[in-house]
């Protein structure tokens, strides 16, 4: 979640669910959380109960817009326009520019003082456009977008690739303290970059753009005003309705942008909750399955062109600021690698940094798609994961999976990953024949979560230990047993192997206890490595605090660390809440604060800013922060402190800095690093879209979006009047994802039990459809047949003058299982957000037309 | 075809939407279950009710009757146990567990008319065994096992009888109640005229099967059969009288499956027309007149009314079927009152 | 359809002849977010079958109705635009526009179902629950239609082939989970707290200042379903799963004021005897001799 990173310094909702509790406005967008997150929607319920006005901004009224206030239909792929419109609005705002508290929270905690490099140009000036931009490799060189008066920073050529590959963590390289203009009049200063890059996102190019009513966005805005403030907190709610768009890193920035300005960050009630996908897919991007990342968000080594970490000093040098939290980088690799890599691990070794694999390009699973399809890539391993349903241009991705040499499927049902080869729409309609396809297929059944204990981590950074309840029928084993095997196994194969793959599999430790007859591993000795130790003796660490960078220490996760502070207590497992931050409710990372840069929830002197709304506050006479959460700052820095020249680490931050992850301990309302694509968030339309962009007519579309256009995953023209309407994706309470886990189970199956599409009753009379009928939905990818489920809950917008059709689509269904239907991403295409490589599945363009398909390919067994 | 079915036929053109779908009633759907019966339950309907009433007229014949009755006695007796031996088995039969039709007589409960129904029918077979055993001695039926006749000749035969006629009665109307203590909207918005209805159709029916089987037999005496067919015009007349205000009573919306479609024609050309008009029409002469009529014309009127007896039956629970599907039927009868 | 708007009658509304200490729901729709948790543990819980696949195209409910094999089901009813067109933006508080409700047995007072049964499979509990006896229950079928509410059912497969096991179920409010102390299975799963479990007298009140909170809130349709005024009337005293509508209960597909159909058994009887009698009398008319 670069777009949190980039402006806040951690890629995690800054907030919990429970604190939703306590807002007096709950803006919902970019998500349909009463279907999605149906239990965590309980929260915003409590808020309503208790007075709150809740916002569904949304092109479809859903589950959740029922029981909303306000429900805010807009044009999909529009967020940005809105967001922008937002942030023009308040900072023209009689309220914003009379009620003091905004300044002061602005001008201390946010960098809107900082004076910007003087040869910074935005698309104001450059027609849609950064300056920097390298037009035949579609990306941005960041040197114009710096601080002011830095020294002169580290060679040409590792400064140009500091933005070549994400880099959520890396914030910064300060040399100096930054230059303030408090006043915020300077014209280099970000407050004023800020209100003239937003300058004509005014309501009336908001409506031009989204199809928001004008009257609509301006109560939109003024109700998102009115409950911001020193008394008053208002929270935003997203999920991949805002991430899966070709700017959606940015759209999530200019969410923190928009709730910097407002004070709304840091405190209760306030701040921007991500809501995350799968039960654990933060706890996957915090010890990640992500190519890119080691654990808890060190960057992984890269071996490109661009950007070399040859060694670890040089990697260090690249990847360690000077200032902030991450000023301690090397003791959290160190201890990594110690924790890898063990005795191999040694100072003259550089501690076996070597070992580490360095990547040489992007290995995205977007990317991979591709390269299994060219023979690049020969065998797969897929472990609770659908491609052949869940990738987009899922046509692409089966013929992808038909071109390996082997495939292993580890899942809980013959999901369609696994049954492609006999079953897929292709092969049904005879277009392929299963003796063509050479692919050797594996299935191994896994075990469920009630077959296992283990730990998820969910959306809100809450580690939460479940038992095993049952053993795994069957062949059924766990991940952990999976892998702990394999790893032992290659162990055994490469054992003796001299080249420099054997020592690397020889340097690994890999020697967890296992305990029953399964000889399953122990999960919590894998927990114990996660929260640290100290090498000599092995004694747990209490936290991160205690981690080194001389080997003495090692740690599987450096965020995690103080989750199993001492023997026989891990603290995922504590389960005592209570009506505030619940801190013996399972561990939050990081050192089990609950809402992120809670420093912020006290004004510049320590005091709460109100009543209402206290949260932790410094307490003069015991000479520490106190309160009902975990302080995010260390416990005893005065509000009043000052760093002393050349400090370094945290020690830099003055005391009233809440963002401890930032170079300056400010939020940034401008990225001067950390995105690819802008340092302030600008609208550009989708890939695929039916209208141009009337805020940069020049620019309609993102000049940083990744494009992997070929014969095989070809886009839309702008405009193309073939396909003429938007076509959105999302999910139903009733299915999980790509259907794995609940097309398979009768009592979820007869819930959904087809695929369908939601068109609104306009469209549906001028196409002569009904409710129930078929029809068939295409783009140059594929075409897809489905049930029309015709619904005043979808409507037509009014879009710069032209009626804009939406046409909806869950896309869970495929061909195995009970519930079946059309695969919705045999219609999407493969086209990225250059920050987080996510694809575009929330807007482009389709045509729809009543009927069925002729060749009965895509066609349900069932009726 | 199920209920979701039916839609996807009639279609508009394009546009209609779920909420249009739901404007009317929740998507036409039935707001009660109607009853589970099959084929089997208007039979014993039809049969249960020629049993229990054919008694009553055997036992009137018996009682106030003379020689010339005779035959109307010995028939009704035979006919009540001939119809009434299918009676439980067509019961035990439409069972979810017929294994578990004694379960019936595990309570008596005055509050459920199927349970006073089941003891009424359970009481009435013995009547109605004990009458045809005696008629069976009395006719040297049983002349093979000499004690037993003499016993059963020995019997109080008119006091059984006259016993015996208040469970006839019953079980020959209880089906009415039974359905009118429902929430099927065409049977308990019709809750007064049910069981009348029913025992004055068990009535004619009754009279017709034991003029047919005299009128075939070509046994009887003419006064009597006039007497008979008397009786079984009185009571068509009766249960036409009674449909009519069944349907008046019932209001356009709850009347509907008797005004539209197969069914309406069941009830007006079936039961009205050829089950009640045309065999009082033809036996009208006889009844009234006294003319003697050719057997023929006794006989067809009499199946037609037994045919017309078993349309009923199927009618009012067809129609019940009908009215518990359609939600406007329980929202008229639901509907508030007071507010 | 035939829709009325809730009035208060004063000093009915809200009242309920649930005996006392009887436990029940209370289904507050305004909270509901249709999200089926409740279908799916009540299915889970009881173990019952899968119904009949289909897509209905009736908004997002292809569950259709309760019955033999699903106690709980969510209604959903659309009624977003107006006679024009045009889409609703900003609503009431609580549920609108989409209105969302779980159906369930109603565990009424006076129960239709249970009078209605011969076998006295159906029983009420010493939780004031009405529970079906599986050992007892020979699936005549006659509680079906005397359930005002269209709740109970017999499973009878596809009503055909009788593949079911041929006996009436429905509901049992968990009563083995209550047993063990346990809060019935879909009032434990509902993220939301619109289905609560408790005691009908707690209820009740709870149910009471909700509704006049709502209507504060300007839900001006919030009413109480299942006292003596609407739902639990004519003989049925209320119902010990009672809920909070905000329209009309026919939109819900719930009639407004059923009766207890066993109050007719006793003037269908009279009218009965004195039809016997009176065809009685034709046929001693008839028959006498002359
Ligand atoms: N029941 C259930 N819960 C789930 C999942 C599931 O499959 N089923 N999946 C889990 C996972 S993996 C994830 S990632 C999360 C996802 O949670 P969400 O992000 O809430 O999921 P979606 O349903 O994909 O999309 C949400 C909404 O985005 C709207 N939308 C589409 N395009 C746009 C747009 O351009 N702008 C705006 N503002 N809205 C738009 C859609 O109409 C839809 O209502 O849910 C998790 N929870
Ligand atoms: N068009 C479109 N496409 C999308 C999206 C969208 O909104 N629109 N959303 C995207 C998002 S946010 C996501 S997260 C992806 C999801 O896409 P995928 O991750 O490909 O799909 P899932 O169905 O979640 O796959 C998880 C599989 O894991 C199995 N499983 C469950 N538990 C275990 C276990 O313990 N072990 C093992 N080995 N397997 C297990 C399940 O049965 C299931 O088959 O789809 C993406 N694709
Ligand atoms: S499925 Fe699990 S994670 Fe998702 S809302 Fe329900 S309880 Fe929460
Ligand atoms: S709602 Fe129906 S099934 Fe439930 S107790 Fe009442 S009458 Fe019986
Ligand atoms: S079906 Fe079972 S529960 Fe229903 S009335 Fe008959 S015996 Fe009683
Ligand atoms: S109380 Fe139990 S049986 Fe009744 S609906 Fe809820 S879960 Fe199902
Ligand atoms: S579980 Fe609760 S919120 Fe979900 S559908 Fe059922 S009653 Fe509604
Ligand atoms: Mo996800």
């Amino acid at each position: 979640m670069p777009g949190l990173g980039a402006r806040l310094g951690r890629g995690g909702a800054t907030t919990t669910q429970q604190s939703l509790a306590d807002s007096d406005c709950i803006v919902i967008m970019g998500s349909n959380m009463a279907e999605n997150h149906p239990v965590g929607f309980r929260f915003v319920l409590t808020a309503k109960t208790r007075g709150a006005t809740v916002i569904h901004v949304d092109p479809r009224f859903s589950r959740t817009s029922a029981l909303a206030d306000l429900h805010v239909p807009l044009r999909a792929g529009s967020d940005l326009a809105v967001l922008g419109g937002l942030i023009n609005y308040v900072l023209n705002s009689e309220r914003w520019n009379s009620d003091p508290f905004f300044r002061e929270y602005v001008t201390h905690y946010t960098n809107a003082p900082v004076i910007i490099n003087p040869d910074f140009r935005g698309p104001e000036d450059l027609a849609g456009l950064f300056s920097g931009y390298v037009a035949d490799e579609r990306r941005y060189t960041t040197d114009t977008w710096q601080y002011a008066d830095q020294q002169a920073r580290p060679a040409a050529a590792e400064d140009q690739a500091q933005t070549a590959e994400p880099r959520p963590q890396y914030l910064g390289r300060l040399t100096a303290p930054p230059r303030l203009d408090p006043t915020l009049q300077d014209p280099h200063c970000v407050f004023q970059l800020v209100k003239r890059h937003y300058a004509r996102y005014t309501p009336e190019m908001v409506e031009r753009v989204s199809g928001i009513p004008r009257d609509r966005f301006v109560r939109l805005a003024e109700t998102i005003l009115a409950n911001s403030g020193r008394d008053r907190t208002t929270a935003f709610c997203y999920a991949v309705a805002w991430t899966q768009h070709t700017t959606g890193t940015q759209i999530i920035s200019a969410c923190a942008l928009l709730q910097l300005l407002l004070g709304n960050i840091g405190r209760p009630g306030g701040g921007i909750l991500a809501l995350r996908g799968h039960a654990t897919i933060q706890g996957s991007t915090d010890i990640p399955t992500l190519y890119n990342l080691l654990p808890g968000y060190l960057p992984m080594p890269m071996a490109t062109e661009l950007e070399r970490d040859r060694t670890l000093e040089e990697y260090l040098r690249r990847n360690r600021p000077l200032t902030g939290a991450w000023y301690n980088t090397p003791a959290y690799l160190i201890s990594l690698l110690k924790a890898w890599y063990g005795d191999a691990a040694t100072p003259e070794n550089d501690f076996g940094y070597d070992f580490l694999p360095k990547i040489s390009g992007d290995a995205s699973f977007q990317a991979m798609i591709p390269m299994m399809k060219d023979g690049i890539m020969k065998g797969l391993f897929c472990m609770g994961m659908n491609p052949a349903v869940g990738g987009q241009n899922a046509v692409l991705a089966r013929e992808g999976l038909a071109n390996l040499d082997w495939l292993v499927v580890r899942d809980v049902y013959e999901i369609e990953t696994a049954a492609f080869w006999y079953d897929a729409p292709e092969v049904r309609a005879g277009k392929v024949r299963p003796q063509d396809i050479k692919t050797e297929v594996f299935f191994l059944p896994a075990a469920l979560a009630g077959e296992k204990e283990g730990s998820f981590t969910n959306t809100q950074r809450l580690v939460q230990w479940h038992d095993k309840s049952i053993d795994p029928p069957g062949d059924a084993r766990s991940e952990a047993w999976f892998l702990y095997h394999l790893g032992r196994r290659l162990k055994e194969l490469y054992r003796g192997d001299d080249t420099a793959k054997g020592r690397q599999i020889a340097a690994l430790t890999w020697d967890y206890p296992t305990e029953g007859p399964l000889q399953e591993p122990v999960i919590e000795a894998i927990v114990r490595e996660i929260n640290g130790y100290t090498v000599a003796d092995g004694r747990l660490v209490p936290d991160f605090s205690a981690l080194r960078d001389d080997g003495s220490t090692a740690c599987g996760c450096w965020i995690y660390s103080g989750i199993m502070p001492e023997e026989g207590r891990n603290r995922a497992k504590s389960r005592r809440g209570d009506e505030r931050a619940a801190l013996e409710w399972g561990y939050s990372w990081p050192r089990n604060v609950r809402i992120l840069y809670n420093r912020a929830s006290a004004d510049p002197q320590g005091r709460p800013w109100s009543e209402r709304k206290k949260w932790i506050w410094w307490d003069a006479a015991a000479g520490r922060w106190t309160g009902y959460d975990v302080p995010d700052l260390p416990e005893t820095k005065p509000p009043d402190y000052q760093p002393p020249e050349g400090a370094v680490g945290l020690d830099a931050h003055p005391g009233d800095a809440p963002f401890v992850n930032m170079a300056d301990g400010r939020g940034w309302l401008f990225a001067a690093s950390g995105l690819r694509d802008g340092p302030l968030p600008t609208h550009y339309e989708p890939w695929e879209t039916p209208v141009g962009n009337p805020l940069y007519p020049e620019q309609p579309r993102s000049p940083a979006a990744i494009l992997l256009e070929r014969p095989d995953n070809r886009y839309h023209a702008l405009g193309d009047p073939r396909f003429p309407y938007v076509l959105t994706t999302y999910r139903l309470t009733e299915h999980h994802t790509a259907g794995g886990m609940s097309r398979f189970v009768p009592w979820l199956a007869e819930l959904q039990p087809q695929g369908f599409a939601e068109i609104s009753p306009e469209l549906a009379r001028e196409l002569g459809i009904d409710n129930g009928d078929w029809v068939v939905i295409s783009t140059l990818r594929g075409e897809i047949e489905a049930r029309a489920l015709v619904t005043e809950r979808m409507q037509p917008l009014e879009v710069d003058g032209r009626r804009i059709h939406q046409v909806g689509i869950p896309w869970h269904f495929g061909y195995s299982g009970i519930a079946t239907g059309g695969i919705a991403n045999d219609l999407s295409a493969l086209v990225e957000d250059p920050n987080s490589r996510i694809h575009e599945a929330k807007a482009f363009t389709c045509n729809l037309r009543k009927g069925r398909l002729r060749s009965g390919a895509g066609e349900e067994r069932r009726e | 075809m199920t209920a979701y079915e039916r839609r996807w036929e009639t279609r508009r053109g394009g546009g209609r939407s779920a909420g249009d779908e739901a404007r009317e009633s929740y998507y036409g759907l039935p707001v009660i279950h109607r009853a589970p019966w099959r084929w089997e339950i208007p039979t014993y309907f039809f049969l249960g009710g020629i049993a229990g009433a054919s008694y009553v007229v055997a036992a009137i014949a018996d009682l106030v009757g003379g020689r010339e009755e005779r035959p109307i006695v010995r028939v009704g007796r035979y006919v009540s146990l001939a119809t009434l031996i299918p009676s439980p088995l067509l019961l035990i039969r439409d069972l979810g567990r017929p294994e578990r039709f004694h379960h019936m007589l595990r309570i008596f409960k005055v509050r459920s008319p199927m349970s006073v129904g089941t003891w009424g029918l359970t009481v009435f077979g013995a009547f109605v065994t004990l009458s045809a055993l005696i008629q069976a001695a009395e006719d040297g039926l049983l002349d093979r096992f000499p004690p037993l006749a003499r016993l059963l000749r020995g019997l109080p035969r008119r006091l059984i009888a006259a016993l015996g006629a208040g469970p006839a009665l019953f079980v020959s109307g209880y089906t009415g109640v039974l359905l009118a203590a429902t929430a099927v909207p065409f049977w308990t918005k019709n809750y007064l005229l049910m069981g009348p209805l029913f025992v004055a159709s068990a009535l004619s029916n009754a009279s017709a099967a034991i003029s047919l089987i005299l009128s075939l037999a070509g046994r009887g005496d003419h006064r009597a059969l006039r007497k008979l067919e008397r009786l079984h015009w009185i009571t068509s007349a009766g249960e036409a009288l009674l449909l009519a205000a069944v349907r008046r009573n019932s209001g356009p919306t709850i009347a509907r499956p008797l005004n539209e479609g197969r069914l309406g024609q069941v009830y007006r050309r079936g039961v009205l027309g050829a089950g009640l008009g045309l065999p009082m029409l033809l036996g009208a002469p006889g009844a009234w007149l006294g003319r003697r009529l050719p057997r023929g014309v006794t006989a067809l009127a009499a199946l037609l009314t037994l045919i017309g007896g078993a349309l009923l039956r199927y009618l009012i629970v067809t129609a019940g079927h009908r009215s518990a599907d359609d939600p406007q039927a329980t929202f008229e009868l639901t509907r508030a009152r007071d507010r | 359809m035939s829709t009325t708007v809730a009035r208060d009658r004063p000093g009915l509304t809200g009242t309920t002849g649930a005996r006392p200490g009887a436990v029940g729901f209370l289904t507050d729709t305004t909270l509901c977010i249709g999200c089926k948790a409740c279908e799916v543990a009540c299915k889970q819980w009881n173990q019952l079958p899968m119904d009949e696949l289909g897509f209905t195209g009736h908004s997002y409910d292809n569950t259709g109705d309760l019955g033999a094999t699903t106690w709980r089901h969510v209604a959903f009813i659309e009624r977003i635009s107006d006679e024009e067109g045009r889409r609703p933006t900003s609503m009431r508080a609580f549920q609108s526009n989409w209105l969302m409700m779980s159906d369930v047995c109603k565990h009424c007072v006076y129960a239709g179902c249970m009078e209605a049964c011969p076998t006295g499979a159906i029983i009420r509990t010493e939780f004031d629950t009405v529970v079906v006896q599986q050992d007892v229950c020979n699936g005549c079928g006659y509680c079906v239609p005397a359930c005002p509410f269209g709740v109970i059912a017999l499973d009878l497969g596809d009503g055909h082939a009788r593949i079911g096991d041929g006996k009436a179920h429905k509901c049992t409010l968990c009563y083995d989970r209550l047993r063990d102390g346990l809060e019935p299975a879909c009032a434990k799963a509902c993220p939301t707290d619109s289905i609560q479990f408790g005691r009908v007298e707690d209820l009740m009140d709870r149910a009471q200042q909700r509704v006049a909170t709502l209507r504060e809130q300007g839900v001006a349709g919030a009413h109480i379903y299942g006292d003596r005024a609407v739902g639990g009337t004519g003989g049925i005293e209320g119902l010990n799963a009672f809920f909070i509508l905000t329209a009309p209960p026919e939109v819900y597909n719930l009639p407004a004021q059923p009766e207890l159909p066993q109050r007719k058994t006793i003037p269908a009887s009279l009218a009965t005897v004195a039809a016997g009698l009176v065809f009685g009398l034709a046929a001693v008319l008839s028959l006498r001799r002359r």
